[in-house]
């Protein structure tokens, strides 16, 4: 049974993506109706696997496709990181795509949209579910082809083809890493299963096992938009806000968090490896939050808000709280998702970006202010929904064991976050109007767009009812995490009056009432304050300005070179039997 | 003189012509340096991919060439770019590293032997993952060389409007 | 010599001539033939190189898999000729110099 929900979760968007490819952009509804078929059924497939008779272990095969000796097989594995994140990635995914046929309406080449979302889907499915490191990797790579291809979607536009091509390279950097980590480790490993590696690191030499970790770190900060590498994601707000929300919230940048959650165990006793994850993580979660303080796009906020809250799971990650650092990564998906698809609804509606010129949508809108209003509150920490548990579980466990390090700024950031959360609500919903259309003009939102909004938010309530079983289900699949796992606590403790009266929370409560005190306030002047904006938005561009100095390095060298290129075939046969000759004194220097 | 040293004489001597004639007479000629190759392989041991060289190398690939020559007609050409005697400068340092490296060695050269799976077993199990890249290459060319052939169609017939 | 040993030399001589070939000729088609003499010394290396390890099989199955890919290569390169052909009327390669900067 499990071998073939596993099948579907993958094949199912793929087989879906080839058809909706193949019904052509005459009959756009026929493609909205087979990419919501192909993501419902994956999504219900990845569901079923979550009963209890299908929970598998790390290590336990589950589904093996052959591919030969020398690659290795082709394994899928059903343990708790992985279905977990294949349910959120097809659930979360297939709630865009229905989002998707209101917002997408109308819009040329649909069918392309369609295709990479599907793609993406399922090869995130695959990325999560891959036992294999080998293909992992493939899974990997076809994410970020997807997540480009999707960025650059309106490719008459340059910017967007400039943000697709910027989240391009910055992603395959970390590719890169991972691949170097890969080889490395199959040259020491006897196969390439992802449980080889776990049960072999201790046997690892350090030095080697130091390669693997930091080329993997370095994957999971590209992918996972953590400093210094997160300058792709606020520019990917240039893709439609459906895909927005599957990058933020169902697919992308859940992998790198992944990653590192997966091979925590093996990597945990490099020396420096969690230092370095731990300050990554901090780094990005201070530094991206006060960024998305001084933005006034909302997407923008929204953009750097994630890599702010991907701060928290990582810098999680880095302090051993796995179970913490992936209920954080459920909930972030509900409410950024949801976030993300009521801010694309009013986007679609205002046909701007900029919230200067929003305001007053709470009497227009409020089937899409109250969903943003439920994400919004969640973000913040607001008891009782899903965002207050799982960060409260998170920030008590950091003051238990790094209260200087992690705690300290990690509080900080909550209070910031609730600041600009405050703000950009006040600015949207409650400002007086900007804009010239009417109050009494309530414009009519699709319920193709308004079922997944309240889908999600009825999900951002009540998700938190799940942490019990989630740690009972990552006791019973992961053997490796298992002493990372909340070990000092019952599952059925972790919902209670323990958490809601606990220390850390009477601290971050308070500090969320001044941020939002403080961020309702700012939300009141349109204009940034002038003392801080542009010292901020000098570090926000000293980033990608630093980038732009590496990029133009390297097209300059390349100009350089190019003098080089004579474009005579001839010549370029010179330079390669140059370079045989080079290769053979090299080989007779090691044999003499 | 052994038969090996008579194929390696004609398979150096073949290569020369191949390279010294015209691009229709090269063709052949380069069909001949593949059944000695052939015959070379299965000299040493090769028996499955003499067959399939024989059958692709001096079949197939001839008959393509003929084809794109037809197609595209022979055309006299002026010297080469790159002055000859640099030409011969490379090809001997290279070939005289290559001997440097290779000579000493060769007399301890002999065929060994192992236990090991049949090439059934090495190409359908053993390297499947290769087998099915193979396999989408295969169809990648096709698709690719059917694009190539049908763009001419659409692309010069606007050219023909153009000029009258 | 056994014939392992003469078809070192085999080897190196369709190597020199193919990029001897590679060097010399303009002629497009001329420069496929000589690809084509090349890959010939990589498929016999590869068959020499199991014979003297005692893994023929695996290097039988590697070079049916550089059969094909070069099978691949000389089919799309002669398509390429014959459109280039069409296009500019020559099959010079010297003359080919439209995308240099």
């Amino acid at each position: 049974m499990e071998p073939s929900l596993i099948l579907i979760a993958i094949g199912a968007p793929w087989i879906g993506a080839v058809v909706v490819w193949l019904i052509g952009d005459r009959q756009p509804r026929l493609q909205h109706l087979t990419a919501a078929i192909a993501s419902l059924v994956a999504a219900a497939a990845a569901l079923w696997l979550l009963q209890p008779t299908f929970w598998g272990e790390t290590g336990k095969v589950v589904l093996r496709l052959p591919f030969g000796a020398f690659v290795g097989d082709m394994t899928f594995v059903a343990d708790s990181l992985g279905v977990f994140l294949a349910v959120i990635a097809t659930t979360i995914g297939s709630l865009t795509v229905i989002f998707s046929q209101g917002y997408m309406a109308g819009v040329a080449q649909l069918g392309r949209y369609y295709t990479l979302v599907l793609l993406f889907i399922g090869a995130m499915c695959g990325l999560v579910l891959s036992g294999n490191l080998l293909f992992l990797f493939l899974f990997w790579e076809m994410t970020a082809f997807c997540s480009y291809a999707l960025i650059a979607f309106y490719n008459d536009d340059p910017k967007a083809v400039a943000a697709g091509i910027k989240a391009l390279i910055v992603t395959q950097l970390g590719g890169v890493g991972l691949l170097i980590g890969i080889i490395v480790a199959a040259a020491y490993l006897p196969d390439l299963q992802i449980s080889t590696l776990l049960a072999a690191a201790g046997s690892l030499p350090s030095d080697i096992l130091t390669i693997i970790a930091f080329g993997f770190l370095i994957a999971a900060m590209a992918k996972s938009a953590q400093f210094p590498l997160h300058i792709w994601l606020p520019d990917a707000m240039e893709a439609p806000t459906p895909i927005s929300a599957l990058i933020h919230a169902a697919t992308m940048v859940n992998a790198g968090v992944y990653l590192l959650a997966r091979f925590y165990p093996a990597f945990a006793a490099v020396p420096g490896w969690t230092a370095v994850v731990i300050a990554m993580g901090v780094t990005s979660a201070l530094l991206a939050a006060l960024f998305a303080v001084f933005s006034n796009d909302i997407k923008r906020v929204l953009a750097y808000s994630t890599v702010s809250q991907l701060g928290y799971m990582v810098a999680g990650v880095g302090i051993g709280a796995i179970f913490e650092s992936q209920f954080y990564l459920f909930s972030h998906a509900l409410f950024k998702a949801l976030l993300f698809l009521s801010s694309g609804a009013i986007i679609h509606e205002l046909g701007t970006r900029d919230m200067r010129e929003m305001g007053g949508l709470w009497k227009r809108m409020p089937q899409v202010v109250l969903p943003f209003l439920i994400g919004a509150a969640a973000l913040v920490g607001l008891p009782f929904f899903n965002g207050f548990w799982s960060k409260e579980l998170l920030l008590e466990t950091a003051l238990e064991s790094n209260p200087l390090g992690v705690y300290l700024p990690l509080a900080l950031g909550a209070a910031i976050t609730t600041f600009y959360t405050a703000r950009m609500c006040r600015m949207v919903f409650f400002a007086p109007i900007q804009h010239e259309r009417t109050a009494d003009d309530h414009p009519h939102v699709p319920l193709s767009m308004s079922l997944p909004l309240a889908l999600l938010a009825l999900g951002v309530a009540l998700a938190w009812l799940l942490a019990a079983p989630f740690v009972s289900w990552m006791w019973a699949t992961l053997p490796f995490h298992a002493e990372y796992i909340l070990p000092h606590r019952a599952p059925e403790s972790l919902i209670s009056t323990h958490t809601l009266f606990a220390w850390s929370t009477l601290i971050i409560m308070s500090l969320t009432l001044v941020g939002l005190y403080l961020g309702w306030r700012a939300g009141a002047t349109t204009a940034a304050s002038a003392r801080l904006a542009p010292r901020i938005g000098r570090i926000e561009a000293f980033f990608n300005e630093s980038a732009e100095a590496v990029s133009g390095a390297t097209r300059q060298s390349a100009a350089l070179l190019q003098k080089t290129q004579t474009g005579q075939l001839n010549w370029n046969i010179v330079g390669i039997a140059l370079g045989l000759i080079a290769l053979l004194i090299i080989i007779l220097q090691g044999v003499l | 003189m052994s038969i090996d040293m008579v194929l390696i004489v004609g398979l150096i001597l073949s290569a020369i012509l191949t390279v010294r004639a015209r691009p229709l007479t090269a063709a052949l000629w380069l069909a001949v340096l593949s059944a000695i190759t052939a015959l070379l392989l299965y000299r040493l041991g090769a028996p499955e991919v003499a067959v399939i060289e024989l059958s692709v190398g001096a079949g197939l690939i001839t008959v393509l060439l003929a084809f794109a020559i037809s197609m595209a007609e022979d055309e006299s050409m002026p010297a080469s770019i790159v002055p000859r005697p640099f030409a011969w400068i490379l090809i001997l340092a290279a070939g005289g590293l290559l001997l440097w490296l290779i000579l000493p060695q060769l007399p301890g050269v002999k065929a060994a032997t192992a236990a090991e799976a049949p090439f059934i077993t090495q190409m359908w199990e053993n390297r499947l993952l290769d087998l099915l890249v193979q396999i989408a290459i295969i169809i990648s060319g096709v698709i690719g060389v059917l694009s190539l052939l049908g763009e001419s169609r659409r692309t010069a017939e606007p050219k023909m409007e153009a000029r009258s | 010599m056994s014939p392992l040993q003469l078809s070192f030399m085999g080897i190196i001589a369709l190597l020199g001539v193919g990029l001897y070939a590679l060097l010399a000729s303009r002629n497009l088609i001329k420069i496929i033939i000589a690809l084509q003499i090349m890959t010939k010394s990589a498929i016999l290396a590869l068959v020499v190189a199991g014979n003297a390890t005692g893994r023929i099989n695996l290097s039988q199955s590697i070079a049916l898999t550089v059969i094909v890919v070069d099978t691949i290569v000389a089919v799309l390169a002669l398509a390429l000729v014959v459109q280039i052909k069409r296009q500019t009327g020559h099959l010079d390669a010297a003359k080919l110099t439209d995308l240099r900067h």
